[in-house]
């Protein structure tokens, strides 16, 4: 298949144009991160210089203090500490005096009882003598009260020039990367503007070849499947099946057991080779490309992403790790950047940590973030594979019985899920299901096969009401 | 009140325990490690016989860490690891010895054939999975043998391959020098790994192994990884052989032998096949073991092949009982000994001071 890739130019210059695009959607999206991670180092190098001044304020702090609060922040501490101390010898002694007191006959009781009540008395009288001593210790006289005004005022105007200082060196600071990310972004509009000039080229020389010869397609229509059949050996998965998904509706597509859902989905996604027929799709460029000439991996390339029926996550990757496959796409920096960790890499893998936690919070599931798969719910792990299709910019989102396996509560989350999904991310989502409810609740079109097969395409009413429907899932009379 | 109390501060353990944290702390401790060992044989503290048992592991420590990224990673199991060792080293010996070109021309070759090669057994990967590629692999690393028994022309034949002592750039090498660069090729290659399974290539690579359909759903190419990653195993396999035979400046067609590629798989299985901490452990515990201990015992000095019962036995009772491998082990051991501590002290304070109040 990438033979068929290289000989074809049109397709060529494509895959080139959307190289360029990401590479410059990079580019413009790294200076936010670059700005956050500044701003990071900036508050980290802060809190350092504010930790040089504590000693010297503290010297300052600590004349502020009468004597009773003297006594309450440094030695009310070591009181509390004792006290602890002795109740845990007092329950030592208690312990062993009961375990003494079973073992004892009658006569030696008494005498046993009497001693520990001595031994407790001790032991508070010890803690008692301890205490006075600790607040003996302390000699700190009791100053006036104007003196302790001033010590407060020197204390506040200490801390006030400190401030300054910090302030002062903050802005500076400041200052100094903002100039950093001027630079930074005087290089990369640089970089933008060379790519940009590359682009144009690109453009113009795909708008002339495509006018030689490309197939009509109206313009709200995302994917078009014409006339697609699909064989095993002699058995007809698929046969001469022919419909429209518009741009920005749910799809859904029904149709009882053995129907031949997933062999469609599997061959728009191009998993199987279409014996026969035409997939046309409208990609991100409004041009109108037959999926048949793209190879499994490069579909994703196109804008059409999907998802399983059994749930497919990576279970030896991190929630946060498998959300970064899903943007394998994406990437634009081959092995030997990886090898290396050059800054190009870099670059791309901090941006694409940025969307995938922006991903993740829009979903609701970055307490997830750094969980393995395995022991996760299977209605969160739904919610990640559909959180995963995000990453790749899709157009077109393919969903294979999202709502198989889950209970209705889970079920109501999912249909939200999905209809945010459609509104924020403007997407195309076509789904096949089997749970009616979802199905008639969320799509706009339905369409309904049987034995590979349409048996009709409308809206969820008419669907509900066609008799050829009704007889396909309840069998005929 | 009192905003400005001192902090606490820093004691050696908790800078100890930070120092931990870093991501190459384990490359360097490693290094530390490896000089230490070279200089304690340097001032007689351990034998020299021992220097080169390690010596010869922290080569298959390298082509372990290739090999991890094969079966770790992509999923895929070879036994032809040996043969490949076997080519570097032949490589290294007829350019060195009998073409007498320098050393730099011996590794460009030898990359360039380790590449050939890779790309070979990554094309037969494609088309057969499992148990049957093993087989396979394993059937060129005994056709390699059989070239190195019989091309006498190039290999020498059965009596292996002497080299004299040779020179780089005009200065006479000694052993103790390949040494460290052995130690240098090995920290390159731990850094090189590191960076690989932390990016996007081993993202990929590990996609594959877990589910072929969601990985080519995702964008991955399974023909690129595939070769990618028997690419860079025989390549780092190729590269340990020319450093075998750099170190010990002789090699037999015998040594390339099945035994040592089922070593190999038996270190990465048993250290833990996902990790590089792994696989360093489990090398040093299969071939220190072998060569340390049980060369000692005669039983096993006189069957040389016996360990293998040994490590086959081991290999069985780590897939069965415990798939994280030795690595495992450690975060296993100190948690339960935490547990275990926390539990006595609970018990101890109950007896001492009775029940709660």
């Amino acid at each position: 298949m990438d033979l068929k890739n290289n000989l074809n130019p049109t397709l060529r210059i494509a895959e080139k144009m959307d190289r360029l695009e990401k590479k410059m959607t990079y580019l413009a999206s790294y200076l936010s991160v670059m700005e956050e991670r500044l701003a990071q180092k900036r508050a980290k190098k802060m809190a350092k210089r504010k930790e040089a001044f504590r000693d010297e304020l503290f010297s300052y702090e600590i004349r502020t203090l009468s004597h009773d609060q003297y006594v309450q922040a440094f030695i009310q501490p070591e009181i509390d500490k004792l006290g602890k101390n002795y109740k845990l010898k007092e329950r030592a002694k208690k312990a062993s005096f009961t375990r003494k007191l079973s073992r004892s006959n009658d006569a030696s009781k008494t005498t046993l009882t009497d001693a520990f009540h001595q031994d407790i008395q001790l032991l508070h009288q010890e803690l008692e003598e301890k205490k006075q001593a600790l607040i003996r210790s302390i000699n700190v006289l009791e100053r006036s009260s104007q003196a302790l005004k001033d010590a407060e005022k020197a204390y506040q105007e200490e801390k006030a020039r400190v401030q300054s200082i910090l302030d002062f060196e903050e802005k500076a600071l400041k200052d100094q990367d903002e100039e950093t990310l001027k630079r930074e972004k005087a290089r990369l509009d640089r970089m933008l503007q060379v790519m940009k000039t590359k682009l144009e080229a690109l453009r113009l020389e795909h708008k002339n070849l495509l006018l030689a010869g490309q197939q009509e397609l109206p313009e709200d229509i995302i994917l078009r499947l014409q006339g697609l059949r699909m064989q095993f050996g002699g058995l007809v998965a698929v046969s001469d099946l022919s419909f429209d998904v518009k741009k920005g509706e749910i799809f859904g597509l029904i149709g009882p057991n053995g129907a031949g859902k997933t062999t469609v989905f599997n061959c728009i996604t191009q998993f199987y080779k279409p014996t026969k027929g035409d997939i046309y799709y409208r990609d991100k460029r409004n041009d109108v490309i037959n999926l048949n000439h793209y190879a499994v991996h490069d579909i994703i390339h196109q804008g059409i992403v999907r998802t399983f029926q059994n749930v497919e996550l990576i279970w030896e990757l991190s929630i946060l790790d498998n959300l970064l496959v899903g943007a394998h796409s994406l990437y634009q920096t081959g092995f030997f950047h990886h090898l290396l960790k050059t800054r190009r890499f870099q670059r791309e893998e901090s941006v694409l940590r940025q969307k995938a936690i922006k991903v993740l919070t829009d979903l609701n599931l970055i307490a997830y973030k750094d969980f393995y798969p395995i022991g996760l719910p299977y209605g969160i792990l739904k919610q990640v594979e559909l959180a995963r299709t995000l990453m790749s910019n899709p157009q077109l989102i393919i969903l294979d019985e999202p709502a198989a396996g889950l209970n209705d509560l889970e079920t109501d989350r999912l249909i939200q899920t999905i209809r945010k999904i459609q509104k924020e991310y403007k997407v195309t989502i076509f789904l096949v299901e089997h749970d009616m409810g979802l199905v008639m609740e969320l799509c706009d079109t339905i369409c309904a096969i049987s034995f590979g097969k349409m048996l009709a395409i409308g809206t969820p009413k008419e669907i509900q009401s066609n008799p050829v429907v009704q007889e396909a899932y309840l069998g005929g009379e | 009140m009192l905003e400005h109390r001192p902090l606490q501060q820093s004691t050696p353990l908790s800078t100890w325990k930070k120092l931990t944290k870093h991501p190459f702390f384990g490359v360097f401790l490693s290094l530390f490690v490896m000089i230490l060992i070279r200089i304690l044989g340097n001032i007689n503290a351990i034998p020299s016989g021992v220097v080169d048992v390690f010596a010869i592991i922290w080569i298959y420590i390298i082509i372990g860490l290739g090999f991890t990224l094969l079966l770790g990673y992509t999923g895929l199991a070879s036994l032809g690891t040996a043969g490949f060792i076997g080519v570097g080293s032949y490589v290294v010996a007829y350019i060195l010895g009998t073409a007498g070109m320098p050393l730099i021309v011996a590794f460009i070759v030898g990359i360039m054939i380790s590449i050939g090669l890779g790309t070979v057994v990554g094309f037969i990967s494609l088309r057969i999975e499992g148990m049957y590629l093993a087989i396979i692999t394993l059937g060129l690393s005994e056709i390699l043998v059989e070239v190195f028994k019989f091309w006498t022309k190039v290999t020498k034949g059965l009596v292996g391959f002497q080299l004299d002592r040779y020179t780089i750039l005009g200065f006479a090498v000694r052993e103790e020098q390949v040494y460290y660069v052995l130690v240098l090729a090995l920290v390159l290659t731990m850094f090189a790994v590191l960076n690989i399974i932390n990016s996007p290539t081993g993202r990929a690579m590990l996609s594959i192994k877990n589910s072929t359909s969601a990985a080519q759903a995702m964008g991955i190419s399974i023909l690129k990884f595939r070769l990618l990653s028997f690419i860079v195993s025989t390549v780092l396999a190729v590269i340990g052989g020319m450093l075998y035979m750099m170190y010990t400046r002789s090699t037999i067609p015998n040594i390339w032998n099945i035994a040592l590629s089922l070593n190999i798989l038996a270190a990465v299985v048993i250290g833990g096949a996902k990790s590089i901490w792994g696989v360093s452990l489990g090398t040093i515990f299969i071939f220190g073991f072998n060569q340390l201990v049980l060369a000692r015992i005669p039983f096993f000095a006189r069957y040389g092949n016996a360990s293998l019962f040994i490590n086959g036995a081991l290999i069985i009772l780590v897939v069965m009982f415990y798939p994280g491998g030795i690595v495992r082990m450690f975060s296993d051991l100190s948690r339960i000994s935490k547990k275990a501590y926390h539990w006595i002290l609970s018990k101890v304070k109950e007896y001492r001071y009775g029940p709660e109040e």
